[in-house]
Parts: C-alpha cells; structure tokens; sequence
C-alpha cells in the first residue's frame, strides 16, 4: 500500500466513521437508557436518505433545509414510535425487539412500492474534488467529517449540559430513582427515541448523494452499527465514537485489501470474541 | 379440565387428518406451499425450547443454512444417501451449536442475542465468500432430491409426505421433552434462573441441551429444504429468516407448545398470497405489529379471550402442573 | 468440626475488596447473625459461600468437604441452600406450585426418567409440599399466585422453597427486611423452629431487634472484614460495632 492511498483510505474510513458515529450514538444512547436494541434504526436511516431524494433532488429545496427537515421529521416519528409502541409494551425487552424489528421490516418493505423499485440516485451536493496531502478526495465525502462531527459535538453538549440530557444520564443511571426525583421517565425516552433517530436520519442524508438509495439499504450499516456499540461497549457514548472511527478505518483499509465481504465476516467473528469474552467493550457498563 | 384438554386435541386430529388429505384435494402447487409450512412450522417449534430457558436467539436460520449446506454437498458431491446427509447436517449443526452455545450461553439478555445475530452473519458470509464449496452467491444448484431406503422420492406427494413425517415426528420429540421433567426444567430456567440454580439446577447445562437440541432439529429442516427446493442461495438464511422464525413464535404465543405451530401456519399462509412482492413482507410485519400492541400472548391466547375465563391463566403462563 | 467454614475469602472487582481475608465459622445447630453497614460486603460473602461468585482467594469448607469453586447447583446438592433479597419466585405459579417446583426440582433423576417421566407430580411430592406450607404458614395461601401474595408471605415462601430443598444448612439472605413488628417476629420464630428441626441457619440482616433476638452468634463486618464477633450480648455493647454503625443502626426496630 503506497503512501497515498494509505491517506486515501484514513480519509474515506474517517468519513465512513462519521457516518457509522452517528449511527451508533442513536442505538448506544437508546441501549443505555431503556435498554433496547433499535433494529429499526437501518429503516430510518434509509428514510433520512429517501426525505433527501424527495426533498432535496425532486423538491428543489436546498440541502441544509432538506437535511434538517429529514432529521426533525424523523425526530418525530421516532418520538411517536415511542408512544405507540415501546410504551404500550410496558418496557418488556424481547417484545420491544421484536416490536421494533416488525416495525424495520414494515418499513423496507413498503418502500418497495412506495419509492419504486429502481434504484435511485441523488447527485452530489458539493461536488468536485479536493487535494488533501496530496491525494485527490471527493468533496462529498470530505464535509461529512465537520458535519458529523458537529452533531457529535451537539449531543455531547446536549447530554452533559442541558436539564434534559442530565435526566437522561439519570435514567442511564436508576430509572426509578430518577422518576423519583421528578423526571417524566416517559418524555424523556420519547426525546431519546427521537434523538437517535434524527441521528440516523442525519446519517442517511449525509450518505445520500454519495452511494445509491434503496430500501434496504439500511441494513448493512445496521449490523456496522452493532458492531461498533459492542466494540464501544453498550450504552457508552465516547465507546460509540471510539469504536465508529476504528470501524471505519478497519473497513476502508481491510476492505480494499480483502474485500468488504471478508471485511464483513473478520468485523462478525471479531464481534464474536468480544462478545465472549469482554461483553462490556471498550468503555461500557458491565453486563447484568 | 376435561373440556379445556379436548378442544386442543380435536383441532390437531383434525389438522393431521387434513394435512394427510392435502394431496387429494389440493394441486401440487398446495403440496408444495405446506411442504415449505411444514419447515416453517419445525423451524418455529425446535426454536421454542430456547426461548423457554430464556434466551432470545436471533440466529436460529444460521443453523438450518449449516444443515441445508452440509446435507446439500455430501449428497451432492460425494453421494451420500439422503437419510445419512440429513443426519450428518443436522449433527454438525448441533455440534457448531455446542461449540458457541457453551461460552455464550452465559452471558444475559441482549448481549446473548447479539452473539446470535452476529453468529447468523457469520455463517452467511462463510457461505459466499467459500464458492469453490458453496458456489457463493450464484446458489447450489443440482441437488439431489430426498431417497427414503435408496428410493427417490420424485413426486411432489411423496416429498410432501416427507416433509409431513418429518414436523410431526419432530414436533412429537418436542412435545415428549417439554412435556417431561427436561421441561420443566427449562421453564423454571426461562422464569427465574437464579432460583432455579439455588434449587440445584445446573443452568449452564440445561441452557445448553435446549440449545443444542434446537439447533439439531434446524439442522433437520434445513436439509429437507435443501433437497426440496434444490437451489441454495446464502442470503435467504441470514438475519431476516432469523427474525422471522423469532416472530413466528412471539406472534403464535411464547406460553403454549402450539404457540409457534400456529404462528408458524398463520404467518406463512399470510404472506403465501403476496409471495414475491413487497406486500409479503408488508403484511407480515403488521400482524407482527399488531399482535405484539394487541395480544401480547401471542395468537394462541385468542380462543381464551374469545371464549371462556378459567383459560385466561391458563394460557398465558406456563404451568408445570399437568 | 464446623459445618461451615470459610477461610480466609476475599473477593475483588476490579480494584476493589468486597470481602477481605474473611473467616467465618458455623457450627452444626446454631443460628449464625451476619451483620455490618451497608456495603459492608455481606450479600458478596453470601454469594461466595453458596457459589454464585468465585472467591479471588481463599476457601469454602462444607460439612469437612472443600467446596470452593463448585457452581450453585452442586454446592445446593451437598445442602447448603440460600434465599434471595428480592422475592425472588415463580410469580406465575400458585404458592404450592413454587414448593412443589422446589421439591422436584431439587430431586435428582436418572436422564432415562428425566426424558420418560410425565409431568404430574408423585403424590407424596404434592403432600410433603402441603406440609411445608403447612409448617411456614403459608397453608391457607397455597393456591394463590406468588405474585399476589403480600411481600411478607412472598418472602416467607422463599424460605419455603429453600427448605422443599431439604437444607443441611440454609442461608438467608434478609428474610425480614421490609417487614414490621409483628412479621418479622413471626418470621424469626419460624427461623427458631427451622432450627430446632435440625437445620442450621446463617442469616444476613439489618434488623437489629430480629438479630439479637434470635442469633445465638453474630459476627459484624466492616469493609470485607471482620470486624467482631460473639454473643448479641458481647457484640451489641461492643465499642468497634457501635462507632462503625455511628449509634445509627443499633436503634432500628
């Protein structure tokens, strides 16, 4: 590997990284707070990408509109799927999973008639290339880095500065304590839910001009996302960051050189050993 | 007692005797949509002594691809007679089962399930990547089709009979273990763990052989479908299938044996009319949906929120008293 | 030779010492009082002595047998059983169903009659299941579900369920906490009677009252160690035990 595309490939993995960042801070904070995993969190990022194509590409709106309109319409929905459905299942974990993967499978499913079955494509928002270390990078994939970084940024202010992200570091922390003291445990998973999937929609948008649109294209960064969570240790959100930006430069170096199925199965077997044998990854809570 | 024992019993009298009708009234296209019911309804039920002790396993397909695959090739490739590569398949996946069952069974909740998605991942991923064994993703092809004793079965009627045999043979060995003291057990596993093991119970075990057991009847499906469809393409044993084998039970109800026959049966025939466009999958998802928010014990509770009171208990929890 | 003992436990998580270099001792008949403030490491020396953690060092003696390391389940088949904080039960099942479940449970099987067996209970089972109810208490509740019963009986069906497991020795862990007076003084008669039926007892409490009423030996920790031991006579006027509970504890009811 020469120099230059060792450069190129930190580069891409780095913007790779945001994008499975964003991703994974969604799941990591839903996990520490209500304990769930998020197997819709692959649907809403494919919604984010498609609010992007309708918005943005067939709507005419500028992108930064589109792409805050993608994630407080997402925002939303995620708040409503907490009252419609996790609420109503009274926090039981195995029929909240299989609550939220029906509700995954709904919504690939009906993109297929709802977006047509071609493929779609959404041109690049700031095109052309840009000399970085001297390696010819794409602008698109460049300014994924500050805007992920941004909204990382964001959410670690939100979380440790504001009222509402110390009570959700509360509820993190003893659910019934914080209910104790006067937190609407209800509300605020409803923001979480909301957060992480404005966080994912955010992550759908930003990919949106760079890889093809398709209703299932969720479920690839999906499964990356798990992966990282459990690198970073569940629930942990610097653990999110750690493990995205790893993954990341993992998969643009081994994938380039072994191809991203082989990639794919060393990333699954290493998630295997780890799960094994250090279940709380790099930072998170220790299991039950 | 009496009464509540009967109705059970008469509705599958009925639903053998017209499962061994089928090929009398139906085409083959019939005989072929119940021979793949009948692999849906082995996969839900060898999936159910897991979730009994309590484990959510989301990776129940990646077995059934390990038997469909091994059954598949040493028949193929070197000859084995159905019956023997039916039984190596469905060994190895018992074997692979207890090689990731014994350290991961102990670990709790979700992170156990996530071994298991992973796990199911891998085995995809193993699938298409070793193409001089499996073809990868251009699919094995020129399988031969299910011989009982050097006999190939050619017509859709005998396979479909195959497949007959083999649910209610299975679903029989289930029934025996659930009904048994190893079941128990297992429920007491699945309720409270921690109580169970200061009662004397050897958890670690126990988890283990509901595990091993389950994955060896997957291993069984999966070879019969091998033979039956004849084709194998990696990707339909992945995450989705394994998701889709977890919902048969949560829809047909987790505190009943017939749980996952009847959410097996409903869900399959449900999305039989749709099948190949997304509205298979669209409708599937909402009656997953729906009898999650709505009856959360699943379909099998149904006739005792219709019907009478003394059920309700009944059927939800499950009782160890016969 | 006593039927407990062990000798020198200490257990670590991570940097921390939970229990430091413990011994501790139960003789054959007696009631045994494990006390201390809270975080005192008491709940981690009982999951030690019954298996559920493995000590970082140190041994578990049981009726002259080694037993350190074994899991729960063999440590539970040489008779020494435990009860849990929580109400820990079968919430679905009938107060009945819990013992009974307790009692099969518990009974050891050959695999052949493990898979043959049909799932109704022997007769005897069922009556000797009657009987622990009967002796607890609890008769008049046997067919209610644990999770309707009142806190305290659930506790006291916990200590039922231990004993369907014919205890040599059983180790309650809080069995009156949460309770009132009277309760708890019925609960601690049972716990007398335990005994004088021939099952030795180790208890860990916070109640003080129910402690030194019934305890013929506490010993008190501190930190993971021990920090005095003796007659509730010697302990409660024991200058260490009162300045590690600051006076606070010594005055619960």
């Amino acid at each position: 590997m020469t120099a230059s595309l060792l450069v190129q490939s930190a580069v891409i993995g780095l913007s790779i990284g945001s994008i499975y960042i964003l991703m994974a801070l969604g799941l990591t904070l839903m996990f520490g707070m209500m304990h769930i995993i998020n197997f819709a969190h692959g649907a809403v990022y494919m919604l984010g990408a498609f609010v992007i194509y309708y918005v943005f590409f067939q709507g005419g709106a500028p992108y930064f509109a589109a792409f805050v309109g993608a994630m407080l319409l997402l925002g939303i929905f995620g708040y409503l799927v907490e009252r419609g459905i996790y609420r109503p299942i009274k926090g039981g974990i195995e029929p909240t999973l299989v609550a939220l993967l029906a509700l995954s499978t709904f919504l690939e499913a009906a993109g297929y008639p709802v977006f047509g079955q071609l493929d779609k494509h959404v041109p690049p928002v700031f095109a052309g290339t840009r000399n970085v270390l001297g390696v010819m990078l794409s602008n698109e994939r460049l300014v994924i880095i500050p805007i992920a970084a941004a909204l990382v940024a964001g959410l670690y202010l939100f979380i440790t500065k504001t009222k509402i992200g110390a009570a959700m570091r509360a509820i993190e922390q003893d659910k019934e304590a914080a209910a104790l003291q006067g937190v609407n445990v209800h509300v605020i998973n409803g923001l979480a839910f909301a957060i992480g999937f404005a966080l994912a929609a955010a992550s759908g948008a930003l990919i949106a001009p760079i890889f093809k649109l398709d209703p299932m294209m969720g479920d690839q960064p999906l499964l990356k996302a798990f992966i990282i969570i459990i690198l970073g240790g569940l629930g942990s959100i610097p653990g999110a960051i750690l493990g995205g930006l790893i993954l990341g430069l993992i998969d643009s170096t081994v994938a380039t050189a072994l191809g991203a199925e082989p990639a794919f199965l060393l990333s699954f077997v290493f998630i295997i050993l780890l799960l094994l044998f250090r279940p709380t990854g790099l930072f998170g809570h220790a299991p039950p | 007692m009496r009464r509540r024992k009967i109705a059970p019993l008469v509705a599958s009298a009925v639903g053998v005797l017209l499962a061994l009708l089928l090929p009398q009234i139906g085409s083959d296209y019939y005989l072929y949509l119940f021979a793949l019911v009948f692999t849906n309804v082995v996969l839900a039920a060898s999936l159910r002594p897991s979730l009994t002790c309590g484990q959510l396993n989301i990776g129940h397909s990646g077995f059934m691809s390990i038997g469909a695959y091994t059954s598949a090739l040493l028949a193929k490739n070197l000859g084995f007679p159905f019956e023997i590569s039916l039984l190596c398949g469905a060994l190895l996946a018992a074997i692979v089962a207890l090689a990731i069952g014994y350290p991961a069974l102990r670990l709790r909740g979700v992170y156990f399930a996530m071994v298991t998605v992973a796990f199911v991942e891998v085995i995809r991923l193993v699938a298409q990547i070793w193409v001089p064994l499996t073809h990868g993703m251009s699919g094995l092809s020129g399988i031969p089709k299910p011989s009982i004793l050097g006999m190939t079965l050619t017509t859709k009627t005998s396979q479909y009979y195959l497949a007959l045999f083999l649910m209610l043979a299975i679903l029989l060995v289930l029934w025996k273990l659930e009904s048994s003291r190893l079941g128990l057990i297992w429920k007491s596993i699945g309720m409270a763990d921690n109580l169970a093991q200061s009662l004397g119970v050897n958890i670690a075990k126990h988890k283990l052989l509901a595990f091993a057991i389950g994955c060896f009847f997957a291993g069984v499906a999966g070879a019969f479908y091998a033979h039956f469809i004849r084709f194998l393409f990696p990707p339909e044993f992945g995450f989705l299938m394994a998701t889709n084998i977890l919902v048969y039970n949560f829809v047909g109800g987790r505190g009943h044996f017939a749980g996952p026959i009847v959410g097996a049966i409903f869900l399959s025939l449900l999305s039989e009319p749709f099948r190949g466009s997304p509205y298979e999958t669209i409708f599937f998802s909402i009656a997953m949906l729906m009898t999650i928010l709505f009856l959360p014990g699943g379909l099998i509770t149904l006739p005792a929120k219709l019907g009478g009171l003394m059920w309700r208990r009944r059927a939800s929890a499950p009782s160890p008293v016969a | 030779m006593p039927l407990l003992e062990g000798r020198n436990l200490s257990k670590h998580f991570g940097g921390l010492a939970a229990v430091n270099g413990l011994d501790l001792t139960v003789e054959t008949g007696e009631i045994v009082g494990l006390i201390g403030p809270n975080g005192a490491g008491k709940t981690t020396c009982f999951n030690l002595l019954s298996g559920f953690l493995r000590p970082t060092s140190g041994s578990v003696g049981f009726a002259g047998e080694d037993i350190t390391g074994r899991r729960p389940h063999q440590i539970v088949a040489c008779g020494l059983v435990r009860t849990f904080q929580l109400a820990t039960l079968f919430q679905e099942l009938t107060a009945l169903e819990n013992v009974l479940l307790g009692l099969h449970l518990h009974s050891r099987m050959g695999l052949r009659q493990v898979l043959f067996s049909r799932r109704v209970f022997p007769p005897d089972e069922v009556s000797l299941s009657h009987e622990v109810l009967e002796f607890t208490g609890l008769a008049s509740h046997a067919d209610q579900l644990a999770r309707n019963l009142p806190h305290g009986y659930q506790r006291v069906l916990g200590i039922a369920m231990a004993l369907a497991a014919r205890p040599r020795l059983l180790l309650l862990d809080e069995p009156v906490t949460g309770m009132n007076l009277s309760e708890s003084a019925q609960v601690m008669s049972l716990i007398k009677k335990i005994r004088d039926g021939g099952t030795t007892i180790l208890l860990v409490e916070h109640n003080m009252k129910a402690v030194m009423g019934t305890c013929d030996r506490i010993v008190v920790l501190n930190f993971g160690r021990k920090l005095a031991e003796g007659t509730p006579a010697v302990v409660s006027t024991s200058a260490e035990v009162i300045e590690a509970y600051l006076g606070a504890g010594l005055h619960h009811a």
